[in-house]
């Protein structure tokens, strides 16, 4: 950690500044509704662990907390994606981060445990990562917890997995299941970033290039949107036959992984779970092939397995390895991370707008309301309510449903015979 | 006027940037091969003045190789290259970068002009008329240019007419393999993409405008329209703009669209498309940058007159319109994709620089029997390189049949 008095630590204080600056300028919701929401006073000496991706959006929302009288720990969700210039702002203003730029997987769990013992009442999580190691490692800490509200798809099959074996007492905030956080930032702000990261890492062409997308969820859908509407020729790897088939209505060629990866010059992982380019798929990669993940987990090209295997690994350019398997050369991203976010600047300001106020309403709805245990998804009344301030936010205006507009249920249902 | 020092651990670090490049440049590994093999560039004096970073450099790497004697310019606006500078350095090319601006450019591009080319390959036409204007003798020796964009092209063409252009110039950009790709593929990918880098925001559902609608205003458009944009064009010519309602945009004239224009992209290659009062009609904090052509387009003048910028962000300055308000330039209102940006991207500059290399080995080969004037580059190059990358990428062309040609010739 660098003194606070040296001209390095003001230098990158400004800079990281000026990036916060930034995402205020955009982020209409969270300056508006939920500054607002949150200026109550139920947040006031509440101790708040913000662990999401460490960049200016997180910050920002993390200074919204603090500013509503909130105690604030905060700490990066992945070792590569914690940014400097942010701790340091962060640090300037009195909070607590826990997490350096730069760490690796050994020093991001010791982060970790310090968040855990500042004894949070509350975790703003992404894929459940402090949960899961309070509940694992601090087990009183982890029974004083009094909500959880969770970022991503992986982190909520975590915690459903947790509340099915009996081992979730406090309740538990989907964020990602919102409509406002799902809908938008898995596709839209997954889909834009990572394309942009791809071509931003590699500066190759997109249009005409095959690319396969493996996973078709949410934030599957929105790479192979995105990347069919700038021209590459898309291909999906999908377990589930329904996505599949809708992969396939969307246009996507969809098959096997040993049918569609052969030939593909850029593979995005994107299925929330481990290894889905492992081992068994390596020999269908042809030589020059880019592979870059965007789901949570960072083995989702299993780079370990890569590590292994390869007669030599090098590094042509910032954010490339390139392993030399037998006589091809595999590329991958940014060492396997979350592609958008380790080598580009995470999702757009706008998209995290409405995620984080997702995150924000939500803590203040974990605070206010007596939840049992479980995993709870926010109320769609606040879902509503940040989609509506979004649009007013650009002056768009929306009709009200009139009454003789909806169909007439009771009529048709009056008077009906009961079987 | 700056010679930057050579620094072998830069030069390590351009090499990789340059191979990495080279990877994605097989059309133009085939033709460096063949040039090499035929001698046909050996001892020409070749001035490279294409934006250098390395795609470019893999084009005066493969002129090195085949024994042309290659020197390289690159103006001060295209981005500090340090490392490509070194690499190059390193395998005996000589650099001419510039770094201080407009008066060192023109320092820079006088030296470049000093190593008496024979064959410039220029982009922009920036140096092609400097050596008109400065240095009658060496123009009157040399064997002739080769033109990379529009915008270079449309000034030279103005100077035939004139009877001013002494050289046989080779119009790349007039080759279909180039302004079908590269403008629009090319510069509408790098340029969108480098908005979003730059600015982390969104572009689903903002309001561009593109001025110009151009192969690179078209491809803008293109590109911003498939990220989710709503896209509004303004042209001069009521074709195009006809044309650009077809594609999906909306079409104005840039009075009528300014107001709501949240980004503006001006793409025309042609001095003052913005003025001072249209950027006074933009709503406030809209964005400003320039594809394709450059800075020129904007009223940049206007805006620093109305005091200094305020830096946002890395490669973002808040301005003073005049009016109260404010617009955010980018890269100061350079060519995005350029200056904010690592340029195109690397398979486009395989086209567009093999068609570089194969002209510069027909000037060498024939350009002394040119006459002055802008000259087309042969159907067959670029039907010989289309085939070949048709044929990377999997696919295959439809055979002529007896039958075939014969329908073709009914009437």
């Amino acid at each position: 950690m660098l003194a606070h008095n040296t001209d390095e630590f003001r230098d990158l204080v400004e800079d990281g500044r000026a990036r916060i600056a930034w995402v205020e300028k955009h982020a209409p919701v969270l300056t508006g509704l939920v500054r607002n929401t949150l200026s109550d006073g139920s947040l006031k000496g509440v101790r708040i662990a913000v662990v999401v991706h460490l960049e200016a959006k997180t910050a920002f929302l993390a200074s919204i907390l603090a500013d509503a009288g909130a105690e604030v720990i905060v700490a990066g969700s992945n070792p590569r994606t914690t940014h400097g210039a942010v701790v340091a702002a962060l640090r300037d203003r009195g909070l607590t981060v826990v997490s350096e730029a730069d760490g690796d997987m050994a020093t991001w769990e010791k982060e970790l445990l310090l968040a855990a013992d500042h004894q949070p009442h509350y975790i703003i999580d992404d894929g459940a990562e402090l949960t899961l190691r309070m509940a694992m490692h601090r087990p009183e800490l982890f029974r004083q917890l009094k909500g959880v509200s969770e970022e991503t798809t992986t982190g909520t099959a975590r915690l459903l997995a947790m509340a099915a074996a009996g081992n979730l007492p406090f309740p538990a905030l989907t964020a990602n299941n919102a409509r406002c956080k799902h809908l938008f930032d898995n596709r839209y702000g997954t889909g834009q970033t990572t394309i942009q990261a791809i071509l931003r890492l590699t500066n190759r062409q997109i249009a005409g290039a095959p690319y396969v997308v493996v996973g078709y969820g949410y934030v599957g859908r929105g790479i192979a949107e995105y990347a069919k509407r700038m021209g590459a020729q898309t291909r999906v790897i999908e377990c589930d036959p329904v996505r599949a088939l809708e992969a396939h209505m969307d246009g996507h060629t969809v098959g096997a992984a040993r049918d569609m990866l052969p030939g593909a010059s850029v593979v995005v992982t994107a299925t929330g779970g481990m290894r889905a380019i492992g081992s068994p798929e390596f020999r269908f990669l042809s030589t020059d092939v880019v592979l870059a993940n965007a789901g949570h987990h960072d083995l989702e090209v299993d780079v370990d397995a890569l590590g292994h295997e390869a007669l030599s690994v090098s590094a042509p350019r910032p954010g490339i390895q390139t392993y030399r398997l037998g006589a091809s050369d595999i590329h991958v991203l940014s060492g396997g991370a979350l592609v958008n976010i380790a080598g580009g600047s995470g999702h757009p300001v706008e998209i995290m707008d409405l995620t984080f106020a997702v995150q924000g309403l939500g803590a203040h709805y974990l605070v206010n309301t007596k939840l049992a245990p479980g995993v709870h998804v926010l109320p769609k009344k606040i879902d509503d309510s940040i989609a509506a301030a979004k649009l007013q936010s650009m002056g768009i205006h929306i009709d009200q449903p009139r009454q003789e507009q909806q169909d007439d249920v009771i009529g048709l249902i009056k008077g009906m015979p009961q079987p | 006027m700056t010679i930057l020092p050579f620094d072998p651990a830069l030069a390590a670090v351009g090499k990789n940037k340059i191979d990495w490049a080279g990877r994605g440049m097989p059309l133009l590994g085939a033709i460096a091969k063949r040039l090499s093999q035929t001698g046909s560039v050996n001892g020409i004096r070749i001035g490279i003045a294409l934006v250098l970073e390395p795609k470019t450099a893999n084009l005066a790497l493969a002129l090195k190789t085949a024994g042309a004697d290659v020197s390289v310019f690159s103006a001060s606006a295209d981005g500090p290259k340090a490392d490509v500078v070194a690499a190059l350095q390193a395998e005996g090319v000589t650099v001419f970068a510039a770094t201080g601006g407009a008066a060192d450019d023109l320092t820079m591009a006088r030296a470049l002009l000093n190593t008496a080319p024979q064959i410039l390959l220029d982009d922009g036409a920036f140096v092609i008329r400097l050596a008109h204007r400065e240095f009658p003798g060496l123009v009157a020796g040399m064997i002739g240019a080769v033109e990379q964009t529009a915008s270079g092209v449309r000034p030279l063409a103005e100077m035939h007419k004139a009877g001013q252009l002494q050289l046989p110039v080779l119009s790349v950009n007039d080759a279909r393999l180039k302004h079908i790709f590269d403008n629009v593929y090319g510069t509408g990918q790098s340029c969108v993409m480098a908005l979003l880098d730059v600015t982390n925001l969104q572009i689903a559902g903002r309001r561009v405008l593109v001025i110009g609608y151009g192969w690179v205003g078209r491809g803008v458009a293109l590109h911003c329209a498939a990220l989710g944009a709503r896209v509004t064009v303004a042209e001069l010519d009521p074709i195009k703009a006809l044309q650009a309602i077809h594609n999906g945009h909306a079409a104005r004239s840039v009075s009528d669209a300014a107001p709501t224009a949240e980004v503006v992209f001006a793409a025309t290659g042609i001095a003052g498309v913005l003025t001072p009062d249209h950027v006074r009609l933009l709503p406030d904090g809209a964005i400003l940058c320039t594809a394709g052509g450059g800075a020129f387009e904007l009223p940049m003048d206007h805006l620093r007159s109305q005091g200094p910028p305020r830096p946002l962000r890395r490669d973002i300055a808040e301005y003073q319109t005049g009016s109260g308000k404010s617009v955010l330039v980018i890269a100061e209102g350079h060519r995005i994709n350029h200056t904010a940006a690592e340029g195109n991207p690397i398979e486009i500059m395989d086209l567009s620089l093999s068609l570089q290399a194969s002209a510069a080995e027909l000037l060498a080969l024939a350009g002394r029997s040119m006459s002055p004037g802008i000259h087309r580059l042969p159907d067959t190059i670029e039907t010989a390189l289309a085939v070949q990358r048709v044929q990377l990428s999997g696919g295959s062309i439809e055979p002529m049949t007896p039958e075939l040609e014969h329908a073709m010739r009914r009437w």
